[in-house]
């Protein structure tokens, strides 16, 4: 290893000269391998080097560290290095009661925190074995597709933007602003929306949010297909998909890739439709899957189902029932003793909870298993062989959220 | 599915099936686990081909490691768990032979619970720094909050101070020249860390 010149002026004070610890600027770390695969990976045969990508890299989607094992321009193997976001959200939840661990949970997946927010309401809900009223069940079926369409539009920017195109992200984020807000004046929230509680949700639909919905609505479908045009037949966005991180059946089903990655391999499995929760079981919708399973897959497959949520935005408002908004419960609750599994379908695939109650206000375990964490670590079966270049298209169509992954 | 699993493990499980709602519950010995799971996964009228979780447990007295999985055969989350592991050395086979996807969560298991998975391959910490002595989410690892929280038990896990490696090199702060040397005697008089409070 030669000799680097590591002292770097301060960024508080251009007067101070600090010496950064070798881990952040050398991708070598500076003490012995931990395990056989940390070094295997960390011994470079001739002609390899260590390149470190992130974390503060804007196309690791957060604060994401990959160190890649390079030849020339190819990709041989990477070591992803994860926990620059990590809170202990799950320790934090142990601390403070079930209302606490709501808030606490809505950070995790801020793309689409209504998801993670539903974790322990869910868990509590089945571990107290209360009926949620119909309504309820509704609206929470209604903002979940909301909030998928928002990631989703989200995804397809952000997957234009990493392949060099700004146009796209624009249009993304034109269509997710327009549901954010009208998801805000249903909140109170653009981002975070702490908006489910446990029993039900924290207020009922609106004029406003009404109002801004059914005027979306009219036009979803068609600015879709606008949006999809510029990418959908672009020549240089399908040659740096199609065939690029392709993921076989057998493959996803070994790393335990679920979501919209699980089924662009071609495995329909949909929690939605597997193990139907909230208003799902009433709803008319289809499982779009791809057989491909290549990035161009994964992003046609986001495509669909923006247009499944369409349909079941539709159904919801049409059949919306009328009645309570909340179960008839104490806001003070003990939870009973028990354990409970719940998992919801988010944008990124199977969200689950396991919870553990001792009959306390607190909850004693509460296990929140992210998807973009399970996902993101297919990347070290369908990024090597690739160029430095297509790790970022790769991971990206994985659509990891770094909030998750760290939790 | 409750018939069906006392049928093929009868004399493997540590307890006998439980049904929680929409969740099959059983209690596997460490040692029976990978005789157990590659059943699951293989065996025809099972088929639990999907790992919906995987996850350690402090009780407080013991360790468990949780699984669950899921079958198109049952309408059920099949809940597999591993109980009572040593607190002191928790060691359980790891399940990385049927899904590598497994590897992350064992190590995330690892970093938090100190749980050995045998058989994982790359079992380092994932959150937390290499350096790391402590493993968070035990019930004896407190957070200051906890003290107001128990008064009884407020006594605060004070954590290992370790010397770093040898080769591991320190960040130096140097001071320009015209800085003059009042604020190095500054920096160096960071509060000391005090002691916990006695319980």
């Amino acid at each position: 290893m030669t000799e680097v010149k590591t002292e770097v002026r301060s960024l508080d004070d251009p007067n101070i000269w600090v010496d950064t610890p070798a881990t952040i600027y050398d991708a070598i770390p500076p003490y012995p391998p931990r395990t056989e695969r940390e070094a295997e990976f960390y011994h470079l045969r001739d002609g390899e080097m260590l390149l470190n990508l992130g974390p503060q890299h804007p196309s690791t989607h957060g604060v994401l560290r990959v160190v890649l094992k390079i030849d020339g321009e190819r990709v041989v193997d990477l070591d992803p290095v994860l926990g620059y976001l990590h809170r202990g959200v799950e320790k934090l939840c142990e601390v403070g009661d079930w209302h606490i661990a709501i808030s606490q949970c809505d950070p995790l997946e801020y793309v689409a925190s209504l998801f993670s927010e539903a974790m322990p309401v869910m868990a509590a809900e089945k571990l107290l074995d209360l009926q949620v009223p119909k309504r309820a069940q509704y609206i929470r079926t209604l903002v979940w597709e909301l909030n998928r369409i928002a990631s989703h539009g989200l995804f397809i920017g952000w997957l234009a933007l990493d392949l060099g195109g700004l146009t796209p992200l624009l249009y993304g984020f034109i269509e997710r602003d327009e549901i954010v807000e009208m998801l805000a004046s249903l909140t109170g929230q653009r981002m975070l929306f702490n908006y489910l509680r446990i029993g039900g949700v924290n207020r009922d639909l609106n004029h406003d949010f009404l109002s801004r919905l059914g005027d979306w609505m009219s036009r979803a479908a068609v600015e879709l297909e606008q949006e999809t045009r510029l990418l959908n037949e672009n020549e240089i966005f399908i040659r740096r998909t199609k065939g690029m991180g392709v993921m076989t059946p057998e493959m996803a089903l070994r790393m335990r890739v679920t979501g919209p990655n699980l089924r662009a391999a071609g495995i329909p499995y949909d929690i939605r439709r597997a193990h139907p929760y909230a208003a799902y079981p009433d709803m008319e919708f289809d499982i779009p899957t791809r057989a491909e399973g290549d990035s161009y897959a994964r992003y046609m497959l986001r495509v669909d189902e923006i247009r499944e949520s369409i349909k079941i935005i539709d159904q919801c408002l049409h059949e919306m029932p009328d009645g309570p908004i909340m179960a008839r419960i104490p806001r003070l609750i003990r939870i009973p003793p028990g354990r409970a599994f719940v998992a919801v379908e988010s944008p990124r695939g199977e969200y689950a909870c396991y919870a553990m109650s001792d009959g306390s206000d607190q909850p004693f375990r509460l296990r929140i298993s992210d998807p973009s964490f399970w996902n993101l670590q297919s990347v070290g079966e369908l990024v090597p062989g690739n160029l430095i270049a297509d790790t970022m298209a790769v991971m990206a169509s994985l659509d990891p959220v770094m909030g998750g992954v760290d939790k | 599915m409750k018939r069906r699993l006392e049928q093929v493990f009868a004399d493997q499980f540590a307890a006998p099936v439980r049904q929680i709602n929409d969740q099959t519950e059983i209690w596997v010995n460490a040692k029976d686990l990978p005789a157990v799971m590659t059943r699951l996964h293989d065996d025809e009228q099972f088929e639990f081909e999907i790992l919906a979780d995987l996850c350690g447990v402090d009780t407080g007295t013991e360790m468990w490691s949780v699984y669950h999985l899921w079958s198109p055969r049952s309408p059920d989350w099949l809940r597999v768990i591993v109980p009572s592991l040593k607190r002191d050395d928790p060691r359980v086979p790891s399940v990385t032979f049927i899904w590598p996807g497994a590897e992350w969560p064992e190590r995330e298991a690892y970093d938090m619970f100190g749980i050995i998975y045998e058989g994982n391959r790359d079992l380092r910490r994932i959150y937390m720094p290499p350096d790391y002595t402590s493993f968070p989410l035990r019930k004896d690892f407190l957070l200051p909050d906890d003290a107001s929280r128990s008064p009884g038990e407020g006594v605060r896990h004070v954590e290992q101070t370790h010397q770093p490696a040898e080769n591991m090199r320190q960040p130096q702060i140097r001071m320009a020249p015209q800085l003059g040397d009042n604020q190095i005697s500054t920096l160096s008089q960071l509060p000391e860390e005090t002691e916990a409070p006695p319980a």
